[in-house]
């Protein structure tokens, strides 16, 4: 006998008590005080959209600890690694993260290290050519990889070259990055008034009052005005030939709106009909129907000036045309036909458990928590959430999937066996020119 | 620290509970005592597959992923050399729904042709995708049986080949899990805000019932001791070449184990290990290097593991690999460095701990291993690791006779 389930109507998420530091910098407190680790995150705006030169936003990011006047590149690393702490670095179009890790009583100690890494980073040219060598040959083995080859031509699809959020560059471009140019980023970039920073796990007044010290020592700068963003250029189908692959990485996808967009959360939703969860609709036609592949997905992804859908698979290449026309028949049966009931409940439970999955444990809090501070909002932006994707109905998901899922604009990147799905030869991909200018 | 209690039930399926009053969400783990290491040569993969139709629905279930997904729950699985574990996480008020679906398929899983049919393919997919349409991917398919001749760790649990699992069979399907999907191999472990008294009433009555299985005795052959150095040496369209030395060690659960857990730490843990640091940034000969453990049931492998700068010849990369295994079979580790990985590994239990889901897994495995207590002794078993004992299994153990290399170059290496 099937046991009774239950399903929680709404969502309290805790609020961070926030804190404004004389520099610019907010401080955003969860505390959490029967932990003994502390985690503490530093949200910088100095994504790669900033960079004039190529690179120079992630090199910045992972040389902080590289050298100061005070410690070198190995003191830095034999002092996290004996208090058992570690850093983590993260870097998207918008943003860079970095992430200390610490157990609650070291928190002192690799405190010290942080602010010497984020105040005062030299850039040591040694330690530049290093990561240089160690990054180009990365990326040469990354680029052999037809998904992540894929990933990079499908935003450049989206967006065009001359874009940030769709250039990519050719590995020579390190040779260009010198000292000057890195210290000149962080100069600009890395400073109080352009960031702020998330504390969780055990964060008691003791450890705010030495967070908020080490917040003050942040470097001041002049503030970071914002360029506009060009006129994104997109091209609907981009075809990278490899001969040898044994499977073909497709990425289809259409660039639509960021979060603050009022259709953002239906385009959620029926992103996770078409391809969020296991036994959507892309998985049980292209793998547990047909088995051309390990796995689909698709997802809405947000930057703060854009947003598109993107629907992503490497599919064995013999397979490669049908699994092109089968995501957009999937497509046309979003626009055609309203979603079932049942599977609409499936969704929004999914939806449910996902939020509570993340809001499980001190530090998942915290992640929506930089997520709501980058979208300008606040954790109340969970619980509107979830009563939005409760509310939703399969009327209004056909009426989001007929506006927003036609055709024109759609973009189709694959790298691997290309001639299977050449456009003359296949009615069902987007009927557009070949260079649209959007 | 994991409190937890044990009950194992008369059909001998071993049941763990760890009470977490911190977690809205209940993990849920089911351990079934069967890898790739139980393969049959000719079906080598098969544990794997059979894992794959574990998802085809059951006896009272149509699809199991389903009433998961209605009870806001999340579940996956992975198949590894000695094992194949399933594992769920749902909100503590809808945990019986993992009780229903993980007894109804331990009790009858409904295989049928078509699932049999999708799921070869949808492997042989995944075999593309991880191991032979990725630069460096069949790394460990060449590796495997340089290292070991006999035993089945000779193959990894992907399979030997693709063909193997376009061949298997719904009679194979059958008899595999009428052997091992039993609670008498099976170990479930459960982390969530709920008292172990409630944990066992709800095994009690949704396992209870399943009659228990023959006890599984495979003969599991083992390796013999090597007596000569293998080498192998093969070229691949790969931007940089990669060197890989193995080492046959202990199993997991021998005392030794935790000194070449501590000498793989020291070799490669964090930015101030000592490959990472005289090899990476020092010398810069390598782009990255690794030294692990596979801390498999059976006597597993040590292995180091690096990709060369362009610069860096082969034999040079080889020489600086063995001098950091000579250093430490000839200079005793300073207390201070064994104290800094010690911390490391501290610490990484604890991260480790904040998270229910790793806290049921860990009980399951150890477990496994024999004796579920194990999980809260590893870090004094580790600490208890002294410098002379290192240099002792470093001397035994790091020996061009007993190793395995292989050179997988870039094309135009020289």
């Amino acid at each position: 006998m099937q046991p009774a389930v239950r399903i929680p109507d709404r969502l309290d998420i805790p609020m961070p008590e926030i804190r404004r530091l004389a520099g610019g910098t907010g401080l955003y407190v969860l505390n959490a005080p029967q932990q003994e680790v502390t985690r503490l995150s530093l949200v910088y705006r100095a994504g790669t959209r900033f960079q004039s030169r190529p690179f120079t936003a992630a090199t910045v990011m992972n040389l902080l600890a590289e050298g100061t006047e005070k410690y070198s590149a190995a003191e830095f690393s034999e002092r996290f690694d004996f208090y058992g702490a570690h850093f983590e670095t993260g870097i998207d179009r918008d943003y860079a993260v970095v992430t200390l890790c610490t157990l609650s009583r070291f928190l002192p100690q690799t405190l010290e290290l942080l602010e010497e890494m984020t105040a005062r980073p030299l850039f040591p040219v040694p330690e530049l050519d290093i990561y240089r060598e160690r990054r180009k040959q990365q990326l040469s083995v990354d680029r052999q990889k037809v998904s992540f080859r894929a990933r990079e031509l499908f935003t450049q699809a989206l967006f065009g070259q001359e874009h940030p959020y769709g250039s990519f560059y050719d590995r020579d471009e390190f040779d260009a990055l010198t000292q000057d140019v890195l210290q000149a980023f962080f100069r600009k970039h890395y400073t109080a008034g352009n960031c702020f920073a998330v504390v969780s796990g055990k964060a008691g007044s003791e450890e705010v009052q030495r967070i908020e010290t080490f917040l003050a020592s942040l470097p001041a700068g002049a503030g970071v005005s914002f360029a506009d963003l060009p006129e994104p250029v997109t091209t609907p189908l981009v075809q990278e030939r490899r001969e040898e692959a044994l499977q073909t990485a497709i990425r289809i996808g259409k660039r639509l709106f960021p979060r603050n967009h009022p259709d953002f959360i239906g385009m959620q939703v029926l992103s996770m009909v078409l391809g969020g969860y296991f036994g959507s609709r892309l998985i049980s036609n292209l793998r547990e129907d047909k088995g051309y592949t390990y796995g689909v997905f698709s997802a809405m992804v947000n930057l703060e000036s854009a947003g598109y859908l993107a629907i992503a698979t490497e599919v064995g290449a013999p397979f490669t045309r049908d699994a092109v026309r089968e995501i957009f028949r999937e497509l046309a049966r979003l626009r055609e036909e309203p979603v079932g009931a049942e599977e609409l409940k499936i969704v929004k439970n999914m939806i449910t458990g996902d939020l509570m999955r993340i809001l499980d444990g001190p530090f998942g809090i915290a992640d929506v928590t930089i997520e709501s501070v980058q979208n300008g909002t606040d954790n109340g932006y969970v619980a509107r959430y979830l009563e939005e994707v409760k509310a939703i109905t399969p009327e209004r998901l056909q009426e989001l999937a007929r506006r927003h899922l036609n055709e024109a604009g759609f973009v189709t990147v694959t790298v691997g066996a290309v001639d299977e799905c050449a456009p003359d030869s296949d009615p069902v991909l987007p009927d557009v020119p070949k260079t649209a200018s959007v | 620290m994991i409190d937890y209690q044990r009950y194992v039930l008369k059909n001998g399926l071993a049941v763990l509970a760890h009470r977490d009053p911190s977690a809205s969400m209940a993990a849920v783990n089911l351990l079934y005592k069967v890898g790739a290491r139980n393969e049959n040569p000719s079906r080598t993969g098969f544990a794997h597959l059979f894992e794959h139709l574990m998802f085809g629905g059951s006896e009272h279930v149509p699809d199991f992923d389903l009433p998961v997904q209605l009870a806001c729950g999340e579940n996956n699985a992975f198949t590894c050399n000695d094992y194949t574990d399933y594992y769920m996480t749902l909100p503590k008020d809808n945990v019986e729904t993992a009780f229903w679906l993980e007894s109804d398929r331990m009790r009858g899983l409904a295989l049928n042709d078509r699932s049999l049919e999708v799921q070869r393919k949808v492997v042989v997919e995944e075999f593309s995708q991880r191991y032979l349409n990725q630069p460096y991917g069949d790394l460990w398919l060449l590796m495997r049986p340089l290292a070991y001749e006999r035993h089945p760790y000779r193959w990894p649990t992907i399979g030997m080949t693709p063909d193997h699992v376009r061949e298997a069979s719904m009679e194979e399907v059958r008899a595999f899990y009428e052997k091992y999907y039993v609670p008498n191999n099976a170990i479930l472990s459960v982390a969530a805000d709920l008292e172990p008294e409630r944990v066992f009433e709800l095994a009690e009555s949704w396992f209870g019932e399943i009659p228990a299985g023959k006890p599984v005795r495979d003969a599991i052959p083992s390796e013999p001791p090597q007596t000569s150095a293998r080498r192998l040496e093969v070229r691949r369209p790969v931007p940089a070449s990669a060197i890989v030395i193995a080492f046959h060690i202990v199993g997991r659960t021998d005392p030794r184990f935790y000194a070449f857990d501590v000498m793989s730490d020291l070799l490669s843990s964090g930015n101030s290990s000592r490959l990472y640091r005289r090899l990476v940034k020092e010398e810069r000969l390598f782009s990255s290097v690794n030294a692990y453990v596979t801390g498999d049931m059976d006597p597993g492998l040590f292995v180091l593991t690096g990709h060369l700068l362009p610069e860096t010849s082969v034999q040079e990369g080889e020489r600086v690999l063995w001098q950091e295994l000579e250093r430490l079979q000839r200079e005793p580790v300073p207390e201070a460095e064994l104290e800094k990985v010690r911390n490391k590994y501290e610490s990484g239990v604890i991260f480790g701990d904040l998270n229910v889901m790793n806290k049921a897994m860990n009980l399951g495995y150890y477990e496994m291993l024999g004796d579920a207590g194990t999980v809260n002794r590893e870090i004094d078993l580790y600490r208890s690791v002294t410098g002379e004992r290192i240099r002792t299994e470093a001397l035994e153990t790091f020996r061009p006779e007993k190793s395995s290399t292989l050179l997988y170059l870039r094309e135009d290496e020289n």
